[in-house]
């Protein structure tokens, strides 16, 4: 019940400070257009200079794709990592650990709550933009697609979540978790689907993506493709898989950090 | 103005010498930004391995491609990393200190900082650039045009970070705002080259000059492409003009908010 006390309070605040800065809001839609509108205009070209289809998919298949991924980035939930690093770095660590309340869980939620507005704001833009310009792709319009949908980026927001946190807790040990974030976030890019979409991912690489918790975090880009019907409850259990396994390694890393830290007032 | 490239480069060098002084941190941040600017690269040459060659452009052409923006990127970054944190300055009212100091005050908030990362680009770039010219078995006329293109790659990017995060001086929340202009002419460049066409080739030629740092000068070492050259040199001089232009009028709008912290 506190918890969830706690989770109400950091987001309403957060989703407050999101009105009443709309300047964040308008990066994150540059963000999107810069990313997303220009590499989908690219995508459709290089669709229409090979008559429609590569690797037996369609452009509107894959441009929902790598929307898929850009939409979810804009939660951005891997800056976990920098701010544990800022909190660790500047010491504020200290003071939040002292308050009654879980770090580890303020950490998440405030990186939950301060994503979500533009999350929220842009992907329904988007999406409506989208299917008026490209329309949806079939796969899109059956049942289960909605509620699978939303298991697979539950599961994904928390696998990130977890995998990012792992990340940012590496900073009480090592003085400079940027160049470790970057590579783990490099992964996350190239087997999540972004730049190039997961129909096109030659078969190694998308075993690779398949089964690592890399592409696991991005398995929302799956969700347009026709195979995902049949094994998405696969695709769930890997993330499920994962999601057990770096809850428990972020457990102990904690637990361990939490003795190297001394608190000393002041 | 010789004795402000002396001044500049004497800041360089105590900002590399002060970043080396954490020598993990800094070893790890360049092999980091190194392998980090792979990942463009497996993007780009696998798609091209499931499409093909898209716009005359093969995957060695986006190795190029990736060298010409590290170098440009690394070199700026590393050097004049300062030019990114205008915001900062103006919104905590550390710009007074530059103002105050006899020396060129770009020169001086330029290389105010060293960012050590960006070494790494520097050393990807040089790897790639290395490796491009082998792939390409560039003749004596093509290293020279590489190098005069790295040039010519490196003062247009100089001139879209003046331009950027000038516009500092006309925003309250300015580091928001920057990011995203950063962002829009950045992220386009590092994109296959040859998929731009028509309107966007265009748009992110004249409007937005993303392609002028990479898929240009790829293309003009490719084909030695005189009018292409001539158009980067034109282009890539009216860009400087016109971003020390409009950073000597945004300076007019800053006003001191200094926190009693004497600049500190």
């Amino acid at each position: 019940m506190k918890g969830i006390r706690l989770a109400k309070k950091i987001i309403k605040t957060l989703i407050k400070d999101c009105l009443h800065y709309p300047s964040r809001l308008i990066i994150d839609t540059f963000g999107v257009i810069a990313r997303c509108g220009v590499l989908l205009i690219l995508y459709w070209y290089i669709f229409k200079i090979n008559n429609g289809v590569i690797s037996g998919t369609t452009f509107v298949f894959a441009a929902w794709s790598i929307f898929f991924y850009f939409s979810f980035s804009v939660l951005r939930l891997r800056d976990i990592s920098r701010l544990m690093m800022q909190d660790i770095q500047s010491g504020n660590v200290e003071v939040l650990f002292s308050k009654p309340i879980s770090y580890l869980f303020y950490r998440i939620w405030w990186q939950i709550g301060s994503g979500l507005y533009s999350f929220v704001v842009i992907t329904t833009l988007a999406v409506i933009a989208l299917g008026f310009i490209i329309g949806f792709p079939e796969t899109m319009t059956i049942g289960i697609f909605i509620p699978t949908l939303i298991l697979t980026f539950v599961c994904a927001s928390i696998l990130s979540l977890l995998l990012y946190s792992v990340v940012g807790l590496l900073s009480f040990w090592i003085e400079d978790i940027n160049p470790v974030f970057w590579i783990v976030d490099k992964a996350v890019m190239i087997l999540g689907g972004s730049y190039l979409p997961v129909a096109l991912f030659p078969a190694f690489m998308y075993k690779i993506a398949l089964y690592s918790p890399f592409g696991a975090a991005q398995f929302v880009t799956h969700t347009v493709y026709e195979s995902w019907q049949n094994n998405w409850y696969q695709l769930v259990g890997i993330q499920l898989f994962w999601i057990i396994l770096f809850g428990l390694v972020v457990y102990f890393m904690f637990k361990k950090a939490k003795q190297k830290v001394s608190v000393n007032g002041g | 103005m010789k004795k402000e490239l002396k001044f500049a480069l004497y800041a360089i060098k105590k900002n590399i010498q002060s970043s080396a002084e954490l020598r993990t941190s800094f070893l790890m941040n360049i092999v980091g930004m190194a392998i980090n600017n792979i990942a463009f690269i497996i993007i780009w040459m696998f798609l091209i391995k499931s499409v093909g060659v898209i716009g005359g452009w093969t995957a060695m052409d986006i190795v190029g491609l990736q060298g010409f923006i590290a170098l440009s990127y690394g070199t700026i970054l590393s050097t004049a990393n300062g030019l990114r944190k205008i915001a900062d300055y103006t919104a905590s009212g550390a710009l007074d200190r530059f103002m105050l100091s006899p020396k060129n005050l770009l020169i001086r908030i330029a290389t105010s900082s060293f960012g050590v990362s960006a070494i790494g680009d520097v050393v990807f770039g040089i790897v790639c650039m290395v490796i491009y010219s082998f792939a390409i078995s560039a003749s004596i006329s093509q290293i020279f045009l590489v190098l005069l293109l790295l040039i010519i790659s490196t003062i247009t990017f100089l001139s879209m970070i003046i331009l950027i995060y000038s516009t500092s001086f006309f925003f309250t929340d300015a580091n928001t705002v920057t990011s995203g202009i950063f962002e829009l002419f950045f992220t386009p460049a590092l994109f296959h080259g040859g998929a731009f066409q028509g309107v966007m080739r265009f748009v992110f030629t004249f409007f937005i000059p993303s392609l002028l740092i990479g898929t240009l000068p790829v293309e003009i070492v490719r084909n030695i492409s005189l009018d292409k050259l001539l158009l980067l040199i034109i282009l890539t001089i009216f860009w400087f003009i016109f971003s020390i232009f409009i950073f000597n009028r945004a300076v007019r709008r800053y006003e001191s908010s200094n926190f009693m912290t004497f600049g500190n």
